[in-house]
């Protein structure tokens, strides 16, 4: 067998499932840390992206305009559910738990009324190369490289602007930034959308791997969800570059020796041991290390 | 009665249905330093808090110049130029000082803020841009949060227990910078105290809270009758 190719497929293997892992759940662990709120309806939101990517690729936009559309259409929706139901529970991680699951059989059982049962594909766009007999798709890599952005620009919207540090001042005291004359609403239905948004843009670009259905959202959550408990609220963008690269470590190695099946299942049993050793996640874990180190 | 900067009239607040704050009016002029006093838990905190608006107004009215403000919430009246500075101090620890400091400009008009005046009142912090605010010590952290209001346009600024926990040589120079406050930046202030010698360095009166209620108003020099002084602060 050839080496160059069997390691390059390796590493490929590990970026892709990391890079899953970050895309599903980006807007997720945003949302989760600064508002205490988990998302079960983010899935949902990134198969409303993925039905405005596809079809809106369909009618003739290109393609990184309909990854647009997916995000700016997510971010509607986003702001919509904020503003009707997840308000009211913040900080309430289990009623918030089962407001939005429920909200998120609404939204599929709705799309499958409206759109019905059948799927929608796009092409997977920009070919692939190979290494050795190994097939590479260039864009997953692409992806990888989306996702990475996205982290960085979440990293710079949250530390350098303005916006950043009134979200930041919000989610450490929120009433002390209103007395500040901060709309701590407005900075709460902001991040959500944008966490939103950030699931629409995921589920638009992968619908270009998968078929779009309604239930598009629901494979996505289960792993979204391991991933962000893992990853924690502390420092919500460490944690999920944590997170992702040991979880996907763990899954790429079980897939390759074992089989995908397994690969997959070990995605919970990997979090789960994880969480035995760091039970408020990996970010939290790491912030008290470091305020350790700092008090020595 | 036109001319107080700030004034309450019968104002009730509380938790739930709890009545902490229980009618409470006075009147506050321009340029005035009132100290509000009292033993632990006779609601000082909750009128502050009050006057912000973090706690509703259940009746009676909040005037700011005149004009009622008792249904604005928090960041309306902070444009409107109250700066709080709440019991505890309320700095965002995670943040840098710089952060901190530019979080100010919501208070009063954003027009109008200004950082230079800051270092003018609290050189030392001009030293600390750049650390987090949470690394710094309760005495550096009171003068963030005073300073954090003044990078605003503040009108009115509500002080809550700035001594507490501060060693005293810090608790008298915070005393001089709000004497020098109210002379060079027109401040009005309202400061809730328990420590006699910041009471008598700033204050022009205090009134006495009691069980959510203003029972009296005494100058600040009457606490050095001791028997007084065990009567009105919690010590
Ligand atoms: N968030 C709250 N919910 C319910 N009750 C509260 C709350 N905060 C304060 N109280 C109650 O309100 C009363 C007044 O509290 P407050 O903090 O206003 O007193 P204080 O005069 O500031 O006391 P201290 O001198 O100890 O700071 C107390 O009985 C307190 O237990
Ligand atoms: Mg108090």
């Amino acid at each position: 067998m050839d080496l160059a190719g069997q390691l390059t497929s390796y590493l490929y293997q590990y970026f892709d499932n990391a890079t899953f892992l970050i895309l599903a759940a980006l807007g997720l662990i945003l949302i989760y840390g600064m508002m205490g709120v988990i998302n079960m309806a983010h899935g949902e939101l990134m198969m409303i992206g993925a039905y405005v990517a596809t079809y809106s690729y369909h009618a003739g936009l290109p393609i990184p305009l309909a990854v647009l559309c997916a995000g700016i259409a997510a971010g509607l929706a986003g702001i919509v559910m904020e503003l009707l139901i997840v308000r009211h529970f913040y900080n309430q991680l289990l009623s918030s738990l089962v407001v939005t699951w429920g909200l998120s059989l609404v939204l599929s059982q709705g799309a499958l009324l409206i759109l019905g049962p059948s799927t929608l594909n796009m092409p997977t766009p920009l070919g692939s190369f190979s290494v050795g007999g190994f097939s590479f798709g260039v864009y997953r890599m692409a992806m990888t490289v989306v996702a990475v952005l996205l982290m960085a620009g979440i990293w710079i919207l949250l530390r350098w602007t303005r916006f950043g540090n009134q979200a930041q001042a919000t989610i450490e005291n929120p009433r002390m930034a209103a007395a500040l004359g901060i709309d701590t609403r407005w900075i709460y239905t902001t991040t959500f959308a944008i966490g939103a948004a950030l699931g629409g843009v995921a589920g638009g670009m992968l619908a270009m791997t998968t078929a779009v259905s309604p239930f598009f959202g629901q494979g996505y959550t289960a792993v979204a969800f391991i991933t962000v408990v893992l990853g924690g609220g502390a420092n919500a963008l460490v944690g999920l570059a944590v997170a992702a690269g040991y979880l996907s470590g763990v899954q790429t190695l079980l897939s390759v020796m074992v089989n995908q099946y397994l690969g997959y299942v070990s995605l919970f049993a990997a979090a789960f041991v994880a969480l035995l050793v760091m039970p408020s996640g990996i970010s939290d874990f790491l912030e008290r290390r470091r305020s350790r180190k700092v008090q020595r | 009665m036109m001319c107080s900067k700030i004034g309450l009239s019968s104002v009730v607040s509380g938790y739930g249905r709890v009545r902490i704050v229980d009618g409470v009016s006075t009147e506050v002029a321009p340029g005035e330093i009132v100290a509000v006093i009292g033993r632990n838990g006779v609601g000082k905190t909750t009128l502050m808090k009050t006057l912000i608006g973090e706690v509703p107004v259940k009746s009676g009215e909040i005037r700011l110049n005149g004009r009622d403000i008792g249904g604005l919430t928090a960041p309306r009246r902070a444009r409107l130029g109250i700066g709080y500075v709440p019991q505890g101090r309320g700095i965002f620890s995670r943040l840098s000082v710089a952060a901190n400091l530019g979080l100010g400009v919501g208070v009063g008009d954003a027009a109008r803020s200004n950082f230079d005046r800051v270092f003018e009142f609290f050189p030392i912090l001009e030293k600390r841009l750049q650390q987090p605010a949470g690394s710094m010590s309760g005495g550096e952290q009171q003068q963030l949060a005073i300073a954090r209001i003044l990078v605003g346009n503040p009108q009115v600024m509500l002080l809550d227990e700035p001594s507490e926990g501060i060693q005293p040589s810090i608790v008298q120079e915070i005393g001089r910078t709000i004497r020098r406050l109210r002379d060079q930046q027109d401040l009005t202030i309202i400061i809730v105290e328990q420590n006699l010698s910041l009471i008598q360095a700033v204050a022009d009166r205090c009134l006495v809270m009691d069980r959510g209620r203003i029972i009296a108003e005494v100058r600040p020099d009457a606490l050095n009758d001791p028997a007084l002084a065990k009567e009105y602060l919690a010590i």
